[in-house]
């Protein structure tokens, strides 16, 4: 186990059962790593979980308070537990299926009221524990187990539906990024607002393995680096780019939710004191 | 506002706020509304915290709640739908809060996703579901009882028992509404206040203590910090209920569970688990029981209803003693876990009840003694008029069955 396992994560929940190659386990090291430089402690997050891949490997994980929602509803769990606990740092660890499927409602208006939560959602860009089916993230004619001549639906960026919502953080990322990743987990902790953080992470199993024809982890963390490159190794043009970093950060501008609310509560009482 | 002593408590009644009643004296007598007294008695009951979506006739309950949380220090949540509405009651009843959600039909199917997960993680919550007549929007302004089992089995996969609530009047609403929270807390549970149409929609008499601090029958959130968080295998009640938020460590989540929490997939855990979430129900039985009754010492024929429905029974089944039927009446308060014991008394029983199909009198023909003398009046979108159910009542007592009558069923396959 290394340093910030043992420091943050239950040694009885890891290693998870996650396929070899995952990059659920790396990237959540990633979350440890950003986490530890902030100097926060275990009793000062609370980690909240969603159905999936994402959701059944990282739950439990983590050595403070954890809830697994059901499918979608992480979000909505979240903005309850805010309104009790609002002096917690909230790390909602979810799949593209929870935040950009499922329970796409709910990410919009957590965005739009800008509840204090960082939500990291881990896009293996499809639904990767069914078997293999597309979802809202996968890429344009890729080939899944439910799409197997092609998925002829365009994809979504729910980055792009965050910022749009009123997010106050918004960033991409992906697995083959860790510096950049560390570096935006940390920002997205410190705004005092609704942060959205997006990374692409191979799955070997099933995308890897139908989409893009291979198991070899190594391999699918190239596909994904070159997208973000938008160039092959070969030196010729990758078939669509994914532009990472941080797309939009006007961190600690406007109010949190449940702050709005405790504000108007004094209003109210001390209108109600005054008479 | 004059402040007035109340009255004793009423004959044939078993609840709780017979006594919570007497005990209080110094209050306000309003003229009110359903919504405003279940509202008022989440308020009394410490509710802090409520996640809902608008819904005729349930969203009194949420303008109401809107005004008075801000004023006591809680929080309103106009959610985007039901399912965010209870998954974020959950939420807030896990970060310590007492919570509560108010829908109709239409949403409380919505909320089943959240009812199960509240349910398995023995999460306190108050869900109230004004009935209208369905399915789907039905007719949104009129009453309907059409979700009785649906509240039994308001989540799939089974493996679990449900506390289900309905009040008759205005003022019963507002103690059964306390009642709901009590049990929550002391069940570790959500608990359904399965109203309709009328009792919510209608103004009446409404007695309100004046200081809901003072309410010491009030059971007050404690809080569970050391493990186990699920005490598995056991019936225990007055367990207190898990704190997501102050390091404890506890996990809640979707799946069968350990004692810590912890997601498990083996035959003994799922027992362990369905153990607790069955018999802290089933074995406190008694503590549930809440119901009103009449007559039912010489009762040949005896009618049941409950709800809105039960008022106009009840005084139909006073104008047949009148008339000189030994008549009786059954108001079951605890809808679940059903009160089989009331049923003991072998004669006949006609059940009314706000729906075609026949909900509750499939549960009275398995709880009494002769199935072949429980009787079926069933109407929709209107009450029983006290003509019909007399008619019923006299029926049943002359010629062993109902008298053909327009709009009401009696047929149960």
């Amino acid at each position: 186990m290394n340093k910030l396992a043992a420091k943050y994560l239950r040694p009885s929940q890891i290693p998870t059962k996650a396929c070899h190659g995952c990059g659920i386990g790396m990237i959540e090291n990633w979350l440890l790593q950003a986490i530890d430089e902030l100097g926060l402690k275990q009793e000062d997050v609370i980690f909240g979980t969603g159905i999936g891949c994402v959701g059944r490997q990282t739950f439990a994980t983590w050595g403070g308070d954890n809830f697994g929602a059901t499918h979608g509803r992480a979000l909505a769990v979240a903005t309850g537990l805010k309104l009790a606990q609002p002096d917690k740092k909230y790390l909602i660890v979810v799949g593209d299926g929870d935040a950009a499927a499922i329970g796409t409602s709910h990410l919009i208006h957590a965005a739009r009221r800008n509840l204090g939560v960082v939500v990291i959602c881990e896009d293996n860009m499809g639904y990767e524990s069914t078997g293999g089916q597309f979802s809202p993230t996968t890429p344009a004619g890729y080939v899944t187990n439910s799409s197997p001549y092609g998925m002829v639906e365009p994809p979504f960026d729910p980055c792009d539906v965050v910022q749009a919502a009123g997010a106050t953080f918004v960033a991409e990322t992906t697995a083959t990024q860790w510096h950049q990743t560390v570096k935006i987990v940390k920002k997205a902790l410190q705004n005092d607002g609704f942060s959205f953080v997006h990374v692409r992470f191979p799955c070997n199993e099933n995308f890897g393995a139908y989409a893009l024809g291979t198991r070899d982890t190594g391999k699918n963390l190239e596909w994904i680096y070159e997208h973000t490159q938008g160039r092959k190794a070969d030196g010729s043009a990758t078939d669509f780019t994914w532009a990472t970093g941080i797309k939009h950060d006007v961190s600690n501008s406007r109010p949190e939710f449940t702050k709005i609310l405790r504000d108007m509560n004094a209003r109210v009482r001390a209108k109600a004191e005054a008479r | 506002m004059a402040t007035i002593a109340r009255a004793a408590a009423k004959d044939g009644l078993i609840a709780p706020w017979v006594e919570w009643e007497r005990r209080c004296t110094q209050g306000r007598r309003l003229l009110e509304a359903g919504t405003y007294a279940l509202t008022e008695g989440a308020i009394a009951a410490g509710c802090r915290v409520f996640a809902g979506y608008p819904i005729t006739p349930a969203t009194d309950i949420a303008e109401y709640m809107s005004k008075r949380l801000p004023q006591v220090g809680g929080y309103y949540m106009q959610c985007e739908d039901e399912l965010a509405g209870m998954h974020t009651c959950a939420g807030a009843s896990l970060g310590g809060l007492k919570a509560m959600t108010a829908t109709s039909g239409p949403g409380y199917t919505l909320m089943h996703d959240a009812y199960g997960w509240a349910l398995t993680n023995e999460i306190p919550l108050v869900v109230v579901d004004a009935m209208r007549v369905g399915p789907i929007s039905g007719i949104t302004g009129a009453p309907g009882q059409g979700e009785f089992y649906v509240a039994r089995y308001c989540t799939h996969g089974g493996n679990f028992e449900t506390i289900v609530l309905s009040p008759s009047s205005v003022q019963e609403a507002f103690w059964l509404t306390i009642d709901a929270f009590n049990l929550s807390e002391r069940f570790r549970t959500p608990v359904t206040i399965l109203t309709d149409q009328v009792v919510s929609d209608m103004w009446e008499d409404l007695f309100v203590p004046d200081d809901y601090d003072a309410l010491d029958f009030v059971v007050p959130r404690k809080h569970n910090l050391v493990a186990p968080f699920f005490p598995l295998g056991t019936a225990d009640l007055d367990v207190p209920p898990n704190l997501v938020g102050q390091g404890t460590g506890v996990c809640v989540s979707a799946y069968t569970h350990t004692e810590e929490g912890y997601d498990i997939e083996e035959m003994e855990a799922q027992w362990a688990q369905t153990y607790r979430l069955v018999n802290k129900i089933r074995h406190h039985r008694a503590e549930l029981a809440r119901y009103e009754t009449l007559g039912l010492e010489d009762a040949e024929v005896v009618a049941v209803a409950y709800g809105a429905d039960a008022r106009t029974v009840k005084t139909a089944v006073r104008e047949a003693r009148r008339r000189g039927l030994r008549a009786g009446f059954i108001r079951p308060i605890t809808l679940w876990p059903f009160l089989d014991e009331l049923f003991a008394r072998d004669c006949h029983y006609v059940v009314c009840e706000l729906n075609y199909d026949g909900q509750l009198v499939r549960e009275v023909m398995r709880a009494a003694p002769d199935k072949g003398k429980v009787h079926f009046m069933g109407k929709s979108a209107e009450l029983h008029t006290v003509a019909e159910v007399v008619a019923g009542l006299e029926g049943v007592a002359r010629a062993g069955r109902i008298p053909e009558l327009p709009y009401i069923w009696t047929e149960v396959r």
